[in-house]
């Protein structure tokens, strides 16, 4: 099994260690990874702000890079909400017929981690051990955009001593929303404030989810209050054995 | 409230942030009415092909607007109703003032309708000197406080107990009013009968137009609409021109998703259907008032015309979280939460409201709820790219750091050296923010609208992808090395 | 050059925005329930139990003891002066009240009658709903909307279970309608329900068992 990792350009600069985890992970399951250097971004972030030009641009890339990918694995459900929901769109109003077919071809072979595991490799135990109470924040891509469903929950419940802790309000969304977390601060510290009782409320030590994006936010939150309550990403926590458990050095 | 002259969303929400009093009746009401709509429709076997089907009609009738508007007209005409067309807001207000000088009217009654907000006319009433009188028990608090709706279905869920005691005891004469909600109730049923049997005119809006037997439904829940609608002597109509459904037939799909969406009930307490006017029984002079007010621009839109599909039900609302924050008032508009956030600033034909489309997480669940299907964040994303195109032509955008920012971005991640060189920069750059704990609590400009409620851990001294290269060339160098041994 | 109409100019901006729409009003999806699976027996009881939920009385009565039956919840009511729709069955106008029959009366003479009696057009059980099309024998609107106390006659045979099953059923679509689903509350003052703002507060039904 090969396939290609689109890091995303926010893993790449602020969450390294999730790709590393990733890259563990997916060697550990027999995977042959390859990594292209030429990637930069999807284009979620200029399309959802209004740069639609833009986006464009970003999309026509990340699809010509692909091109022959055997399949790519995205460690973010936002970024592939934004390659299956917007895409064809953008390609309809800007790109050509050459563009829309390979982008045609190239979707089916897009996977966010969680589906790759589940659907691709057929893999719910991928050998994870993580000796510590989690709760999971589903992201809001992840549940409605690509029907994740019970993915992340069959792998989370196959890891070794995990405790996993249901959260409240689930499906409520943390107040990230991309720039949104900026163009409406206020809001969405109101909208942190919310989901933060929630994830406290579990008593945890870890939160995780598909996206950092979300973790970024709530986790910057956590800091802020000083409290213990950690934020790591799925991969992390699948990516961590007895032999190498979260936290050694690697 | 006017879109025109309220303040950008982000501002208008500062106050109410801090009012927790409002924000706690907002999360409380809506997560009320969420629940009883999330029972019901688990309860309701055929929810999905229910939806299937309001949404295929609506779609099915805005293709067809014009057709089933001729038809309506036709019958309403028919049945003994006179239909009148407004282009916009300052002829509808118009036509609704000749009709009430014609009736020598001193005084209305009015169902609520969001329309007649959306076209400012209780100002033009009053300027006229004609008394608007609100029925609706939450637009009675609300006209009677001098204050603004904050939700779609329960307007004045932002008013507590005390505070409508104290309206009512100051505005109706009643000092010995106590705040139970039964004995306000009371004292309002009392004020507004009076009303309801002397006044002659009444403005009501509707939730559909029947085009095969031009007849009108409103629902409701109180019965003042069942009042206005049957003691006075002239009735006026005021409705948007996407109300129209095909056939009463088409009620059996409409009716069973309203109900639940907007109230969480199986069925609104009270439903009216008339046609035109029947002898002896209610009004006999009728009026149909049918408003296009930037509609049928909408109308030509691939990807916006889905808005028009709304039968204002507020489910919407009563899911997005940005509301259960904000309430109503944020939006500065008749017309709040998911669905005012994309109508708002397409009745403004994109000069006003702008800032609406950004009031979004773009988390989805509005759409998730939408009983016909509305596309909202699909809309919300089209809608800020036309605000982004009327920025590119503004000098102003210099001056914006977000656009500042998303070119510069765009510009990065044309190409993997660029990229990776802004990655270096970045990097550099965030060492003067960062704390000894590896943190960074305050920066500059746009940073500081997320360090003013969160932190940003130091961007890693190494990238991802500095790691992968450094992890290839050992290991191709141990291949080499490999190979020289051999 | 005339000046267009509004009609017209707005027509004209429609019929642009639209261009030819294919879409033909019978290919449209239409598989939710159309009709439920309940019997007669517990669709009746379906019908009695979301009525009680609204607080609404439900008696049943043989159509042969209907004028009874009506004569005793008129007495239980403890009300003396009602109107009468001009169709109302003589018999149902029981001895011992003072009735007003709906000869144009004004809205002042209805509002000082206590309650009002009517048939009714059709009931649906799913949603408790009770329809009138205000047929002679249903009345006006304004009969069954200033009074305080409503009693209402309902057939057996009148109740489905689906509104589908109504449409379905409605010969012609009537010219006046009125869905009742319960005495009318309000939402309004911190989300508490309450009886009593407009509209009948006491809804009395009787459901004739004409299916026996």
């Amino acid at each position: 099994m090969r396939a290609s990792l689109f890091i995303t350009c926010y893993n790449d600069t602020l969450f390294p260690e999730t790709g590393r985890a990733v890259v563990r992970l997916l060697e550990r399951l027999g995977v042959e990874l390859d990594f292209l250097p030429a990637q930069t971004c999807c284009g979620q972030m200029h399309a959802n702000t209004g740069f639609r030009a833009e986006a464009f641009s970003q999309a026509r890339r990340f699809v010509q890079l692909y091109r022959d990918a055997e399949c790519v694995v995205i460690p973010s459900s936002s970024c592939v909400a934004m390659i299956r929901d917007q895409y064809s769109g953008l390609f309809e109003e800007l790109g050509n017929e050459e563009l829309r077919k390979q982008f045609a071809a190239l979707l089916p072979r897009v996977y966010e981690l969680s589906e790759f595991l589940t659907d691709k490799l057929g893999a719910e135990d991928v050998g994870a051990y993580f000796p510590h109470r989690v709760t999971y924040h589903a992201s809001c891509h992840g549940l409605r955009g690509l029907h994740v469903g019970d993915r992340p929950f069959r792998l989370l419940k196959n890891v070794r001593s995990l405790e996993l802790v249901s959260l409240a309000n689930l499906e409520r969304c943390c107040g990230f929303g991309g720039t949104f977390s900026v163009k409406n601060a206020e809001v969405s510290t109101a909208m942190l404030d919310a989901k933060l009782t929630d994830v406290l409320a579990t008593d945890a030590d870890y939160c995780t989810a598909l996206d950092n994006s979300c973790l970024m936010h709530l986790g910057g939150a956590l800091h802020r209050r000083k409290k213990s309550l950690q934020t790591i990403h799925i991969a992390g926590i699948l990516a961590s054995t007895m032999d190498h458990p979260h936290g050694a050095t690697p | 409230m006017d879109p025109r002259v309220a303040p950008p969303f982000p501002t208008a929400a500062l106050p109410i942030l801090q009012n927790m009093q409002l924000r706690k009746n907002v999360a409380h009401a809506t997560d009320v009415i969420q629940a009883k709509r999330n029972n019901l429709v688990a309860e309701k076997r055929d929810w999905h092909e229910l939806r299937t089907s309001a949404a295929a009609i609506r779609a099915h009738v805005l293709a067809n607007l014009g057709t089933y508007l001729e038809q309506f007209e036709t019958t309403c005409t028919a049945a003994g109703g006179t239909v009148h067309w407004a282009r916009d807001a300052a002829e509808a207000r118009a036509i609704i003032l000749r009709i009430l000088r014609e009736e020598n009217a001193t005084e209305v009654i009015k169902i609520k309708t969001m329309t007649s907000a959306e076209i400012q006319l209780n100002p033009a009433l009053e300027a006229a000197g004609i008394a608007a009188i609100e029925t609706d028990l939450a637009e009675l608090i609300l006209q009677l406080g001098e204050d603004e709706p904050s939700h779609i279905v329960v307007p004045a869920l932002h008013v507590n107990r005390r505070q409508v005691r104290d309206i009512f005891a100051q505005r109706m004469g009643l000092p010995e009013l106590s705040d139970d909600p039964e004995a306000l109730t009371a004292a309002a049923r009392a004020y507004l009968r009076r009303k309801f049997l002397s006044v002659p005119t009444a403005i009501s809006g509707a939730n559909f137009l029947i085009a095969e037997t031009g007849s009108v439904v409103i629902v409701e829940s109180e019965g003042n609409g069942r009042m206005c609608l049957t003691l006075p002597r002239t009735l006026i109509t005021l409705a948007g021109i996407e109300k129209v459904l095909p056939r009463f037939a088409d009620l059996e799909v409409l009716l069973q998703v309203l109900a639940r969406s907007a109230t969480g009930e199986r069925m609104n307490p009270y439903t009216s259907l008339w046609s035109g006017i029947t002898p002896s029984d209610g009004p006999q002079r009728f009026h149909v008032v049918l408003l296009d007010n930037g509609r049928s621009e909408i109308l030509g839109r691939k990807v916006e015309r889905q808005t028009l599909q709304c039968i204002r039900c507020g489910a919407c609302m009563n899911t997005c979280p940005v509301y259960r924050q904000t309430g109503g008032h944020a939006y500065g508009s008749p017309y709040a939460g998911p669905i005012g956030a994309i109508l708002t600033p397409q009745l403004e034909h994109m000069q006003h409201a702008q800032s609406l489309p950004y009031a979004s997480s773009l988390c989805g669940a509005c759409y998730e709820v939408c009983p016909v299907k509305i596309n909202i964040p699909e809309v919300l994303i089209e809608l800020r790219a036309q605000v982004v195109n009327q920025e590119r032509s503004q000098p102003s955008r210099w001056f914006d750091p977000m656009y500042l920012g998303m070119k510069a971005a765009n510009f990065v991640f044309a190409g993997a050296a660029r990229f990776r060189l802004a990655q270096r920069v970045g990097h550099l750059a965030l060492r003067l923010f960062t704390g000894k704990d590896g943190w960074i609590r305050r920066l500059p400009s746009l940073g500081a609208r997320w360090t003013m409620s969160r932190d940003l851990r130091a961007l890693p001294d190494q990238t991802f992808r500095d790691w992968w290269a450094t992890r290839e060339a050992s290991a191709t160098r141990e291949a080499s090395q490999h190979e020289e041994r051999r | 050059m005339m000046p267009t109409s509004s009609r017209q100019a707005i027509l004209d901006r429609i019929r642009a925005a639209t261009g030819g729409d294919a879409s033909n009003y019978a290919d449209l999806p239409r598989n939710y329930i159309h009709r439920g699976p309940l019997d007669n027996a517990s669709r009746l009881r379906l019908m009695a139990e979301r009525l009680r939920e609204y607080g609404a009385e439900v008696v049943e009565s043989s159509i042969a003891e209907l004028p009874g039956t009506i004569a005793r919840r008129l007495q239980s009511s403890g009300r003396h002066v009602f109107v009468a729709p001009t169709g109302l069955p003589a018999e149902w106008l029981s001895t011992g009240f003072t009735w007003k029959v709906d000869h144009q009366l004004s809205h002042d003479e209805i509002e000082h009658c206590d309650g009002v009696v009517t048939a009714s057009f059709a009931g649906v059980a799913d949603s408790g709903t009770i329809i009138l099309h205000h047929s002679p024998a249903e009345g006006r609107r304004v009969l069954t909307l200033l009074p305080d106390f409503h009693l209402c006659i309902l057939r057996a045979s009148q109740i489905v279970e689906t509104l589908p099953e109504y449409f379905a059923r409605c010969p012609q679509s009537p010219r006046l309608a009125t869905y009742v689903s319960g005495p009318r509350a309000t939402a309004d003052i911190e989300m508490t329900r309450i009886k009593g703002v407009h509209g009948p507060r006491f809804l009395s039904v009787i459901i004739v068992r004409d299916d026996d």
